[in-house]
């Protein structure tokens, strides 16, 4: 294990039993992710993506296999340390928004805090902050029904970045927008690890993964698709971090 | 979390879902209410009774009477309760006062009004004690042979005069029936002498055995029923005027009884002294007692059915009671009477606070039920919340709130709804108890005691509630709350 590594797996399997059938959700897996990466996940549907995000913040547990945090397997920890772990360090944005519906979008943003010890005014300070960097400054007492899917998606993008943590799994971030939206989605991101973010995009959009992302990891049926040359192409690209900057 | 945000958010779910709140809510309010009341009428009744104890200082109170009486299953008899009893009564250690219970029954003209009624004898000391010290106007009379007497507010309105009796004269009559109105009878009866009567009797047929014992018979017969009607005919009047100087308020329960007028002892003495009253019941009641005249005559060899003691605050009632009933007498203590209905009320108030408790859980089925429905609903929530760092307990905490927010607020308005209805229903008994002319009581009495258990129990039980439908929420995957569907 090389100091740089920061995120590691090791024959990572989630596997569900249904019935006498094994859906093998994840399959052998094997990646590390260095401290302040920017990594792409692309695969089709079904082939693991979001299993594998779920693994690697803790929420869910491996069927086998190890999950590493700078060196410290995510098994050894209590679930109360793995909710200590995403509190302080995680932020996660799913394909889906998964906003709270009766909240406004500061409100929103604020449940980021819940969990990390910041005094109420400093969260409603912090949120709004960051709502207004996203552009959505005049949406801050909307409620996420009143919101454009653009909007959603980056209030809750907002609500994964604004406690600063260090890791930010994106799954899908820009899969239910338009081009335009997604544009901006993907630009904030590559802001994001300009400032030392460590990102791990899962994507459909290749074009977008090859823009922005300095690695590209390929999965197929729960399984890395070794046929890529992902690592090849990151080393290709070593100006890929200054040229994202916006 | 911060116990705020948990507020919050709690609160914030309650006023978003209102019909549910609402309705789960006042579950717990009704149920709530229902103990409240009731147990404010136990309260209310303990009080009242407390109050009258204190107000009459019966907890330092004893009465005695003679064992073996007319209440005794004793077969032994005890001693005589004579004047020389109420002094060996005195002597014990801590009693401040012993008086009898002395009562009469005499006429009273009042103004213009004459009635029937009876009076009590006490002595001066005793209207200091608190059992006589409530008078409701006036002064209580200035000593044992003051030509003074208090009446009842009962008896003035009887007598029409309500108010402004104080300085009024009373003229107080006894009619008492006494051997020598018996004896005059005997001698002289409707005009005829026993004079007349023996010259009827034929002296010269007194030789004949027959007519000798059937004469002897109807004669002695005779006059046994001459004395008897003059005694009972031929009374004396014996009356007093006094001045009325105080007004109290009557108290006709039980023990604690009082009659309608209180003259001072030795003023009343001439009455009490004269001989055998002229009501028929108080005649029987001495004749029973197998001394009609001479003890009744003789101030010194009176008996008492009743005696009341008044001791020191400092010393306990078990102690007096033991000395009285030392002395050979029954004893009734107040102090543990009183213990008595005090041991009632708590068994009372168990009994109602266990049906409370079965009302207040079917209550609680409401909120669990609310709590998993919520669960269900909440699900994509708690698994942000679990994305965002939230740990078992957070989540826990989250629903313990919540259902706990709902007995906070069921139990404060189900308090005050408890409240409310005493209030009402207090103030329909009192309007009836006015109609009736009775003195008004307070029925309830919310004490901070009854305000506190209720809310301890009310906020507990739907904290319990919460920990099933809790425990639920924490077992959420938060995987599948967030697969997107
Ligand atoms: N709870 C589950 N039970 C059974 N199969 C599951 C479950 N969760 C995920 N899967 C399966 O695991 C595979 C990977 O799912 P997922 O990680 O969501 O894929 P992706 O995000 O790449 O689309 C899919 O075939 C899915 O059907
Ligand atoms: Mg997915």
């Amino acid at each position: 294990m090389t100091p740089a590594c920061y995120l590691q797996t090791t024959d990572l399997c989630r596997h569900y039993e249904r019935g006498h059938r094994v859906v093998k959700a994840l399959d052998n897996v094997t990646i590390s992710i260095a401290r302040g990466e920017f990594v792409g996940i692309v695969g089709s549907s079904g082939s693991g993506k979001t299993t594998l995000l779920n693994l690697l913040a803790g929420l869910d547990t491996p069927t086998s296999g190890v999950v590493d945090l700078d060196g410290v397997p995510l098994s050894s920890m209590s679930r109360r340390q793995l909710a200590a772990y995403r509190a302080a360090k995680v932020g996660m944005v799913f394909q889906s928004f998964n906003l709270i519906a009766h909240y406004t979008a500061l409100q929103n943003v604020e449940t980021a805090f819940y969990f990390t010890g910041t005094q109420p005014v400093e969260r409603r300070r912090l949120a709004a902050e960051m709502l207004e960097r996203l552009g959505l400054a005049d949406r801050a007492t909307h409620r996420p029904s009143d919101l454009s899917g653009g909007e959603q998606q980056r209030v809750a993008v907002a609500r994964a970045i604004v406690k600063k943590p260090e890791l930010l799994f994106a799954d899908e971030p820009t899969g239910n927008l338009d081009l335009e939206n997604a544009g901006q989605i993907a630009s904030l991101l590559t802001m994001l690890h300009g400032e030392g973010l460590t990102i791990i995009m899962v994507t459909h959009n290749l074009e977008l993964a090859g823009q922005r992302t300095q690695r590209i990891i390929r999965m197929q049926y729960g399984r890395l698709d070794r046929g890529d040359h992902s690592d090849a192409r990151a080393d290709a690209r070593p100006d890929a971090r200054e040229g994202a900057i916006p | 979390m911060t116990g705020r945000d948990l507020f919050v958010i709690s609160t914030g779910n309650l006023l978003r879902m209102k019909l549910r709140t609402f309705l789960t809510t006042s579950g717990v309010l009704i149920a709530i209410a229902a103990f409240v009341a009731m147990l404010s009428f136990a309260a209310g009744n303990q009080k009242y009774v407390e109050e009258e104890y204190l107000r009459f200082g019966l907890f330092t109170t004893i009465q005695v009477s003679p064992r073996g009486g007319s209440e005794g299953a004793d077969s032994s008899r005890g001693p005589r309760l004579d004047r020389a009893a109420l002094d060996r009564l005195a002597a014990i250690p801590g009693v401040n006062l012993v008086y009898p219970y002395e009562a009469f029954t005499v006429r009273v003209k009042l103004g213009d009004t004459v009635l029937a009624s009876k009076a009590q004898a006490l002595p001066a000391t005793a209207l200091r004690t608190r059992f006589f010290a409530t008078l409701t106007s006036g002064r209580p009379f200035g000593s044992d042979s003051s030509r003074q007497i208090l009446v009842s507010d009962e008896l003035m309105k009887k007598a029409g005069r309500p108010d402004s009796v104080l300085g009024l004269r009373a003229v107080v009559s006894v009619r008492v029936s006494t051997p020598d109105s018996g004896l005059a009878h005997v001698l002289m009866n409707r005009g005829e002498s026993i004079i007349d009567r023996l010259r009827r009797i034929r002296t010269d047929s007194l030789g004949n055995r027959g007519y000798r014992s059937r004469t002897i018979r109807s004669e002695i017969h005779a006059a046994m029923q001459r004395f008897m009607e003059g005694f009972l005919q031929a009374q004396e009047t014996l009356t007093d005027t006094l001045t009325v100087c105080g007004v109290y308020h009557v108290n006709r329960s039980g023990r604690l009884r009082t009659e309608e007028m209180v003259i001072p002892l030795v003023t009343a003495a001439r009455f009490n002294n004269a001989g055998m009253s002229g009501s028929p019941s108080e005649m029987m009641a001495s004749l029973s007692s197998g001394s009609p005249f001479g003890e009744s005559r003789d101030a010194s060899g009176k008996t008492f059915s009743l005696v009341t003691i008044s001791f020191d605050p400092g010393v306990l009632s078990t102690t007096i009671r033991d000395s009285v009933e030392a002395l050979g007498f029954r004893a009734f203590s107040f102090a543990a009477q009183f213990e008595q209905i005090q041991r009632f009320f708590l068994a009372f108030d168990m009994a109602i606070g266990v049906i409370g408790l079965i009302a207040l859980v079917t209550a609680s089925l409401g909120i669990v039920n609310t709590m998993v429905m919520s669960i269900t609903e909440r699900r994509k929530e708690i698994g942000v919340l679990r994305a965002l760092g939230a740990n078992d307990l957070d989540i826990r905490a989250l629903f313990i709130v919540e259902s706990g927010a709902i007995g906070l607020l069921g139990t404060s308005l189900g308090i005050f709804c408890g409240w409310a209805l005493t209030r009402i229903v207090s103030m329909v008994a009192r309007g009836y108890m006015k109609g009736q002319g009775l003195p008004e009581i307070e029925l309830f009495a919310l004490p901070v005691w009854l305000i506190l258990i209720a809310l301890g129990i009310g906020i507990g039980v739907s904290v319990l509630a919460g920990i099933y439908p809790a425990g639920r929420a924490a077992r959420v995957d938060p995987v599948e709350a967030l697969r997107n569907e």
